[in-house]
């Protein structure tokens, strides 16, 4: 039909159809987020009045609350593990434990362990493994009894779903918490968490996750954000922008018509019961979290166990955000990458009556505007390129109709930078809020095609079979004030 | 004249025990958090420390451990809201510990510890 | 679509750009006023009622001296926010004292504005507005309301029947499991723990014949808050009520079994009957519970971990094994892994 790419694009017909696909692709992004903004807000609201009927400090004094363990795994962390084990040490909560699992460390990191809390090592022959792992090689408890929440499990490298997996066999709580050891996590951040699992209903919960902020350039003092401040490069800036919208509209929206599909790695609390029942995290995959979270989701589909998956939308967490181009597109290639194998390992959810709304809507969202945004996007570019050769493209209209999408995109990022103003205390001054605001609309120009390209390259790589890891993440540290 | 330190992060619950510390006829200092001390609050000898153990970036038992260590004292009262029994426990085995109060408390009990001293 | 009605589109996307930045401006300026004026609301009720419990005979603070405070500092009736907080700031230090200095506060907060807020708020259509008045009124103890809470206890808002739940125990005490444990709609952990709670503090004497009354309930909710209760007071007496949901078909009352139980040491008898249970439990985790529980009470009794480690129940094995390896019994071990993997070399210890 088309002998020649000019053929191609220089057909009325194709042009007129990508038109139509892309301005329809577009509208119904627009709809999502507007109905999204309309179930955030309801479900932020929501979520404020009943922590009226549970506050924090009442959480604290009470007895038979559920037992928490967070489970923190570390590999080759030594420069900054002793300052992070204090700080998770430091989280108020009356039964809570820590463990930390060393995955194969081949720094120093479990010397400075053992000398700074006086470990001392166990046998770890009986260990129970209902989860399969590396094997464990030992374990190491503290002398002191001001440590006597604080448990090292020193394993053979496998990863950090196998690190998690390992920390999960060997935890008694009812709920675990996964974190990675250099999350800064706040302080009543459990007793926020476990307020859902207490006002359980008919349903049962069976993940929890909370907002994760990025806490670049900020004043670390005694394992606590003491000040929190706005990265000084424009990179991590527009990450703060894109967490906010992403917990505080994305994820509290799907919250409130329990569709979340993910929780986090980051921060996020589950029953161990079912974190074993499922198998723990799955090592083969670098998106566990999104794994993990749909597996479940779909184990309790199949029993047909009523469940919930709630988010808070307070951010519990903080973390530091890649602070330069190279480090960003190796994430987001990694989370291409994670998404892709979570998407293809359960394809079976698509349009699948048998798992209800998980597989009439939830996956096909994922599939059709989580997954394939980008290939639409990059689609879109090549199209315009190839339409404005062949002469199709009326260009003043063509750039006031992008400078309308650019606006619309705008107003949702100060949407959800004003709902986070107006509900948390984290961005006070008005020189931080500008300065948002500033990061949100350059977003389009020196972010987002940046992300684009390290989700293409992902993909990219799952597409020809080229071998990656996670990549090195390597973070460059808080600013940390002596005591 | 004796001296009571008050530690507590929850202002009401710090002035109350600051007024009955000092209508007991004791000297008080009372803070919201260690940082608050002075140099020669840390020189001193408190008769009694009533203090509370959930503090920012400190584990509960560490905070106790740090006070028993750091600041000179002869009684060492503990008032919080954590107060379990597995919370009470962990804190009596650091040893040195005078009284453990869980809220909610019945403030003459600590009246009567002082009047006693 | 033109370029006429794009630019149309284009002008009311600014404008909402621009409310949005308006909106923004007005919340910055909103929150820092707020948060000072609370603050200051904080420190002068921490110094009204530290004065008035602690009265200084020399300079005594009068009830008149309160209210002008009080008024001076924004507690007004049009003044909404700062009453409602107000009246968190009260709810709160009063569940933080017991004793003589709660009647004190009680009989203060009789006194004192804001006076009647709460009963308003029970006639709302809001349900959050109905619970946090019930709230309110309980946690006050404002018994004369009990007959308008009472009718709430079923309510379909889960939060209004929750409130409305504890203030039956905050007012009625013992006498509430009449009702409680035959609830129609289920109970939340919270709703049980609170309950818990309020009657332990409240009504400290326990008063057996509510309780062995409210054992005919056949509702789950309520076995798991009367096991709570029992435990709670620590009931030795009653603990055959825990026992006999050890083996119960549901997930959620054996735990709360195996939870309860802990808190108490048993009879060599009662302890017999417990192992006999342990097999009926079908699951392993909470076998594994059980298990740690008979380890911890009771002498090593070689014939029930022989039989434990020789069943065909592989989930516990390695935790018998290791009771065993550490009591004494190497040999037994080496023996039972001897015998299952005979040709291969034992890697124990």
């Amino acid at each position: 039909m088309w002998d020649s790419a000019e053929g191609f694009f220089g057909s009325y017909y194709i042009y007129w159809i990508s038109v139509f696909l892309f301005l329809g692709y577009g509208a119904s992004l627009v709809l999502l987020y507007l109905t999204g903004i309309l179930l955030a807000r309801r479900s932020i609201k929501r979520t404020k009045q009943r922590s009226v009927f549970l506050r924090a400090e009442d959480i604290v004094s009470a007895t038979d609350i559920p037992s928490v363990t967070i489970i923190a795994p570390a590999y080759n962390e030594g420069l900054t593990i002793i300052e992070n084990v204090k700080s998770l040490l430091s989280i108020q909560y009356p039964y809570y434990e820590l463990i930390l699992v060393n995955d194969g460390s081949n720094d120093d990191s479990l010397k400075k362990l053992i000398n700074e809390f006086n470990l001392e090592r166990q046998d770890a022959t009986f260990i129970t493994q209902p989860i399969p792992t590396a094997s464990v090689k030992y374990i190491y408890r503290s002398r002191e009894t001001k440590y006597t929440h604080l448990t090292v499990i020193d394993k053979n490298n496998g990863g950090k779903a196998d690190a998690i997996n390992a920390g999960v066999n060997f935890s008694n709580t009812e709920l675990v918490i996964f974190t990675d050891v250099d999350c800064i996590i706040e302080q009543d951040a459990i007793l926020k968490m476990v307020r859902p699992y207490l006002e359980e209903d008919d349903k049962e919960i069976i993940g929890c996750g909370g907002g994760i902020g990025i806490a670049n350039d900020s004043i670390i003092k005694n394992g606590i954000l003491s000040e929190l401040r706005l990265p000084s490069r424009l990179i991590p800036m527009n990450q703060v922008v894109e967490y906010i919208r992403t917990f505080l509209l994305g994820r509290m929206a799907w919250s409130e018509i329990n569709g979340l599909m993910l929780i986090s790695g980051a921060f996020g609390m589950y029953p161990r019961k079912r974190v074993i029942e499922v198998g723990g995290f799955n090592p083969k995959t670098v998106g566990e979290d999104l794994e993990l979270c749909v597996r479940m989701r779909m184990y309790m589909e199949e029993k047909k166990i009523p469940y919930k998956v709630v988010y808070l939308p307070e951010t519990l967490c903080w973390t530091e955000a890649p602070s330069d181009y190279n480090i960003l597109i190796r994430q987001r290639d990694r989370w291409a990458r994670g998404l892709w194998e979570t998407m293809s390992l359960h394809r079976k959810l698509f349009l699948n009556r048998k798992y209800r709304k998980m597989g009439l809507l939830f996956y096909p969202y994922w599939l059709f505007f989580e997954f394939s945004a980008p290939v639409v996007e990059f689609l879109g570019i090549i199209c315009m390129i190839a339409f404005g050769i062949f002469g199709w493209i009326n260009w003043p209209f063509a750039i006031m109709l992008f400078f309308a999408a650019y606006l619309v995109g705008c107003v949702f990022s100060t949407i959800a930078i004003f709902m986070y103003i107006k509900n948390f205390d984290h961005y006070t001054k008005p020189k931080q809020v500008v300065e948002l605001l500033l990061a949100a609309y350059l977003e389009p120009f020196l972010y987002h095609p940046v992300l684009l390209f390290g989700q293409m390259k992902g993909y990219y790589k799952k597409l020809f079979d080229i071998t990656s890891g996670w990549g090195n993440m390597t973070r460059k540290g808080f600013k940390v004030l002596k005591k | 004249m004796r001296k009571v330190l008050v530690i507590q992060e929850d202002i009401i619950i710090l002035k109350i025990l600051e007024r009955l510390v000092r209508l007991n006829n004791f000297e008080c200092k009372a803070i919201r958090s260690l940082e608050d001390l002075s140099i020669e609050d840390q020189q001193t000898n408190f008769d009694f420390i009533i203090t509370d153990i959930l503090f920012e970036g400190i584990a509960p038992l560490e905070f106790v451990a740090q006070v028993q260590e750091v600041l000179l004292h002869k009684n060492l009262l503990i008032v919080t809201n954590m107060g379990q029994d597995k919370v009470k426990k962990e804190i009596f085995a650091l040893r040195g510990i005078t009284g453990f109060y869980a809220a909610p408390i019945d403030l003459d009990e600590i009246e009567a510890i002082i009047q006693a001293y | 679509m033109n370029e006429k009605s794009l630019l149309l589109f284009i002008s009311i996307v600014f404008a909402v750009l621009v409310i949005y930045w308006i909106s923004i401006a007005v919340s910055l300026i909103y929150r820092r006023r707020r948060k000072a004026r609370l603050m200051k609301i904080e420190i002068i009720f921490a110094d009204i009622v530290s004065r008035y419990l602690y009265n200084d005979p020399v300079n005594p603070l009068t009830l008149e001296e309160i209210k002008t405070t009080l008024r001076n500092v924004g507690i007004r009736p049009r003044n909404k926010n700062n009453i409602q907080f107000v009246i968190r700031l009260m709810i709160r230090t009063q569940r933080t004292i017991l004793g003589s200095n709660f009647s004190k506060l009680q009989k203060l907060y009789a006194e004192i504005p804001p006076y009647g807020v709460s009963i308003k708020k029970i006639s709302s259509w809001s349900w959050y507005k109905k619970a946090r008045g019930i709230r309110e009124i309980y946690e006050m103890n404002q018994s004369q309301y009990f007959d308008e809470i009472f009718k709430y206890r079923d309510d379909k808002n889960i939060y209004v029947r929750r409130e409305a739940q504890i203030a039956l125990v905050v007012f009625l005490g013992w006498e509430s499991l009449r009702f409680l444990p035959y609830l129609k709609r289920n109970i939340t952990l919270w709703q049980q723990i609170k309950i818990v709670e309020k009657l332990y503090d409240l009504y400290p004497k326990p008063e057996l014949k509510w309780l062995h009354r409210a054992y005919e309930t056949e509702k789950l909710f309520g076995k798991k808050l009367l096991m709570r209760i029992i435990r709670k007071y620590e009931l030795h007496e009653e603990i055959g009520f825990i026992i006999d949901h050890l083996n119960h078909e549901d997930y959620e009352v054996r735990e709360t079994a195996i939870y309860c139980l802990q808190t108490f040491a048993v009879s060599s008898s009662t302890m017999a009957y417990i192992k006999e249970l342990y097999n009926d439990i079908p699951n392993a985790t909470q076998q594994g519970q059980l298990l740690n529980y008979i380890y911890e009470n009771s002498d090593i009794d070689l014939e029930f971990y022989l039989k434990q480690l020789y069943s065909n129940n592989e989930d516990l094995k390695l935790s018998i094994a290791e009771i065993l390896w550490n009591n004494g019994y190497k040999e037994k071990v080496q023996e039972f892994y001897y015998q299952q993997y005979p040709k291969a070399s034992l890697n124990v210890g």
